[in-house]
């Protein structure tokens, strides 16, 4: 087949996206304790991995721990969510879901002033602050990924064999074995995917953390963020190329643990 | 409210039905942890946030005690905010231009091609999407800077003498909407290309259409909804964006969601932070409902004259 435009725009499209993250790489293995960014590096040492900051190590902790906690909270409701309202044969299913996808038409700058202003106001009334621990960073996250694991699993579960559970409990199977030896297996794509995206908008966000951190629940994109405005030091360089290395690992280990088409966003955010 | 929701279990056989509906009524139980985290999630911070935006800044971050709408008519009746407004709509408008032109025709080249490339390209993509935007906003920062490579490329080539600004102001928050939509808008109308039977395409060829002719006037007509759709998936995406106009504009673009984290974090101006945010999200409702409804309406004009005209 000829060469067509649809070709040569996809391929320079696909180096658009790209290019930014292969700059960052390419510039953090540059030589010498200069203060200047150089792309294409002039030499290649590995000195700016050497010299990153401790606090980033803290950061990356506090948003390993936030992002995990987030996607097993909002993985283990996404499937009460799920279960309960396909399993439960209700009239309204599909209402009920749009409810739990109204988070998705609030910007999320728009959600981190909200829980900033809540947090104020319920440490005015009652005198706890969720900012003092990780609860203040947990509650906006699980606000923001509900919807994209409920809508992840609840995808999914009508596809599930009833007759696969009905025959397991005519051979006599109690509902807690049928569920865990049968349901449970069909439904884990779903589950990894939906816990998946729970965690990495948890782990990558700025525009709801960035209202929310306190210097000792610092997020590392908030780190990052705010170094790279206030306090610019080429190590940051390392730090970000490490984290694009460890995203691109879980993004490819999910695909082949769950599959290409699971993975791909549904268009949730429309509907 | 989850009474309201969860509807009449009675059926009309309940001897027969008995069995089944026991185990509904035992899987509706599992909503109610969902349910209700989901709605304190929702409600009471977004009831103590409106109610916010009625009261008047008294300075030190408290707010007067009497109702009043003079948030709101300060932002609708100051040219400062209304510019805001304008400035915000008319990037999204354009970086959502931009990102379908470039988004479309790459969905449908990935389409065409099939096996590992196409999945390799896909996952490419994807983690263009997933992985933080800052680290993206700094390579960014480096290839648009004033010794960058696109300022390089393009003085090698004498097409410019001295270097273009291409950040702090317009054209880089622009380019940063497009980097942040156009990965999410190919994988959606990925999807939308792939429902488009491939034997419709082989048709058009066989009775000698060409490449662009094809393109122009069987693909993009088959997928006009879905392109639609990512229309307006990438407006309320940009018009939502804070971190791509904060770094690339230098803070010298001032958009709604920019001026939000502004008033709120650096003037503690907390009512009319709260008003500017309400406004943003009504407006781009707004959006969304006024198109919805050219859909619809287009939707059904169709459904009457199926063969189109």
């Amino acid at each position: 087949m000829r060469p067509r435009m649809t070709t040569l725009i996809g391929i320079l499209t696909i180096l658009f996206l790209v290019s930014p993250f292969v700059v960052v790489a390419g510039a953090s293995l540059d030589t010498g304790n200069v203060f200047q960014i150089r792309f294409p590096p002039h030499g290649l040492s590995l000195a700016r991995y050497a010299e990153i900051h401790s606090r980033y190590l803290y950061a990356f902790r506090t948003s390993l721990v936030l992002g995990l906690t987030t996607a097993t909270v909002a993985t283990a409701t996404g499937l009460m969510a799920a279960l309960g309202a396909m399993r439960g044969r209700l009239i309204a299913a599909e209402a009920l879901l749009s409810f739990f996808r109204m988070p998705l038409q609030i910007p999320f700058v728009v959600t981190g002033a909200v829980y900033l202003q809540f947090y104020y106001q319920l440490v005015a009334m009652t005198g706890f602050n969720p900012m003092n621990s990780l609860l203040g960073l947990l509650l906006a996250h699980l606000f923001i990924v509900l919807p994209y694991t409920i809508s992840a699993i609840s995808a999914v579960v009508p596809r599930t064999d009833n007759a696969l559970e009905e025959a397991a409990e005519t051979l006599g199977a109690t509902q807690w074995t049928t569920f865990w030896r049968i349901t449970f297996p069909m439904l884990r794509p779903a589950l990894l995917a939906g816990a998946f995206y729970a965690f990495i908008i948890s782990f990558g966000d700025v525009p709801v953390s960035i209202f929310l951190v306190t210097p000792t629940n610092m997020t590392l994109p908030v780190l990052i963020f705010q170094d790279m405005r206030f306090d610019f030091q080429p190590s940051i360089l390392a730090v970000s190329t490490l984290v694009s290395i460890i995203s691109m690992v879980l993004i490819v280990g999910i695909q082949k643990l769950a599959g290409l088409d699971m993975v791909l966003p549904p268009n949730q955010r429309l509907s | 409210m989850a009474n309201d929701i969860i509807g009449p279990s009675a059926t009309l056989l309940p001897s027969m039905m008995s069995d089944k509906d026991d185990s509904a009524k035992q899987w509706r139980r599992l909503l109610w942890f969902p349910l209700t985290l989901s709605a304190t999630l929702l409600i009471f911070p977004q009831l103590t946030f409106v109610t916010m935006s009625f009261h008047r800044d008294i300075g030190m971050g408290q707010v007067s005690a009497d109702f009043t709408i003079a948030n709101y008519v300060k932002i609708l009746t100051d040219v400062f905010y209304l510019r805001a407004i304008w400035e915000t709509t008319y990037l999204s408008a354009c970086a959502t231009f931009w990102a379908i032109l470039l988004a479309f025709p790459t969905a449908y080249w990935i389409a065409s091609i099939e096996g590992r490339v196409a999945t390799l390209l896909l996952t490419l993509i994807l983690a263009s999407s997933l992985i933080t935007v800052p680290i993206k906003l700094m390579g960014l920062n480096i290839i648009l800077g004033p010794s960058g490579i696109v300022n390089r490329t393009l003085e090698a080539l004498s097409v410019i003498r001295s270097p273009v600004a291409l950040l702090n102001n317009e054209i880089g928050v622009l380019i940063g909407l497009v980097q942040y939509t156009v990965p999410i808008l190919v994988l959606m109308l990925f999807a939308v290309v792939q429902t488009i039977p491939k034997y419709l395409e082989e048709a058009a060829y066989i009775h000698g259409a060409s490449n662009t002719a094809t393109f122009f006037q069987l693909i993009v007509p088959m997928a006009k909804q879905g392109i639609l759709g990512a229309c307006l998936l990438s407006f309320n995406m940009c018009m939502g964006a804070f971190t791509s106009p904060l770094i690339l504009g230098g803070g010298r673009v001032l958009t709604l969601p920019v001026l939000i984290q502004q008033k709120i974090i650096n003037d503690a101006d907390y009512g009319l932070g709260a008003a500017l945010s309400i406004l943003l999200v009504c407006f781009v409702l707004l959006m969304n409902v006024v198109v919805g409804a050219y859909v619809m309406r287009d939707r059904r004009r169709r459904v009457n004259r199926p063969y189109g005209g």
